[in-house]
């Protein structure tokens, strides 16, 4: 499994290093595609997690995630559509998407405790990376204020998140002991 | 309300209210002190819901929507640690004194 999940977290790296062009960051479309699609690729897990999850603390995790990403992305669609911009699918927005499909793919085939522990271990990779990619290459490059207001906005949301993510990797740690 | 002095006359002094902005996945101020009888108002300047519970459920705001808010009348004293129920990271501290 281990590999697998290395290989997710590769994925994640383009994304938070941003694998653009020197100089020349993602437009206001391209992000707006890009936190959509973030959104909505942990929302898919969520929804899983809810239904698979071992742990009633993992349950309770997953149905966060559902409600704050899906919060996350009215936010961000009420935007984009006051601001006429247009969600522009690219390269990172593709790879956010596919590796959201390789990580159902992965835990479809897991159970119990060994879905609860790949699940999370991917939901600590996964906010890491966003927060990164927020800060790295997203709030940097966004040109209109009020989109990356809500970025700076939504940070913390992601940070809470992540903190969440790794006490319950540490618990299912030390249950599987 | 400044001062300790207890007038026989004022009886109920009138209660104040009090807010606690929830922004940034934090509460605002952290820490509270109010007077019994006083209101306590928890805003929600987040994009995501968030409860305001007290430990032992003593107050319990459930849900609080974006752009909602939930209050409640201090009715018993004490300190009330509490937090919200969905974001374990969320911590502060309401204390009721007589």
């Amino acid at each position: 499994m281990k590999t697998i999940y290395s290989a997710l977290t590769g994925f994640l790296l383009i994304l938070a290093t941003g694998a653009w062009a020197q100089g020349s960051g993602p437009t206001d479309p391209q992000i707006a595609a890009i936190v959509v699609t973030a959104n909505q690729v942990d929302i898919d897990a969520g929804k899983l997690a809810k239904a698979k999850a071992h742990s009633a603390d993992v349950k309770k995790f997953a149905q966060l995630m559902i409600t704050d990403h899906t919060a996350v992305n009215k936010s961000a669609s009420e935007l984009v559509q006051k601001l006429h911009v247009t969600p522009e699918n690219n390269a990172t927005s593709e790879s956010l998407k596919k590796g959201g499909e390789e990580n159902l793919a992965a835990l479809k085939k897991l159970h119990g405790h060994a879905f609860d522990v790949a699940y999370i271990d991917h939901e600590v990779a996964y906010h890491q990376s966003v927060i990164d990619a927020l800060d790295n290459t997203l709030i940097p490059s966004a040109q209109n204020a009020e989109l990356k207001a809500l970025m700076v906005k939504v940070r913390p949301a992601f940070v809470s998140h992540l903190e969440h993510a790794k006490t319950l990797q540490s618990e299912l740690n030390k249950s599987a002991k | 309300m400044i001062g300790g002095s207890v007038s026989a006359v004022a009886a109920t002094p009138a209660s104040k209210l009090y807010v606690v902005t929830i922004e940034n996945m934090q509460f605002t101020p952290q820490k509270l002190t109010v007077h019994v009888g006083d209101r306590v108002e928890w805003t929600n300047k987040d994009l995501v819901p968030h409860t305001a519970t007290a430990d032992a459920k003593a107050f319990d705001s459930h849900s609080i929507a974006p752009n909602a808010s939930w209050k409640f009348v201090a009715h018993h004293a004490g300190e009330y640690s509490y937090g919200c129920t969905f974001h374990p990271t969320m911590k502060g501290t309401l204390t009721v004194v007589p």
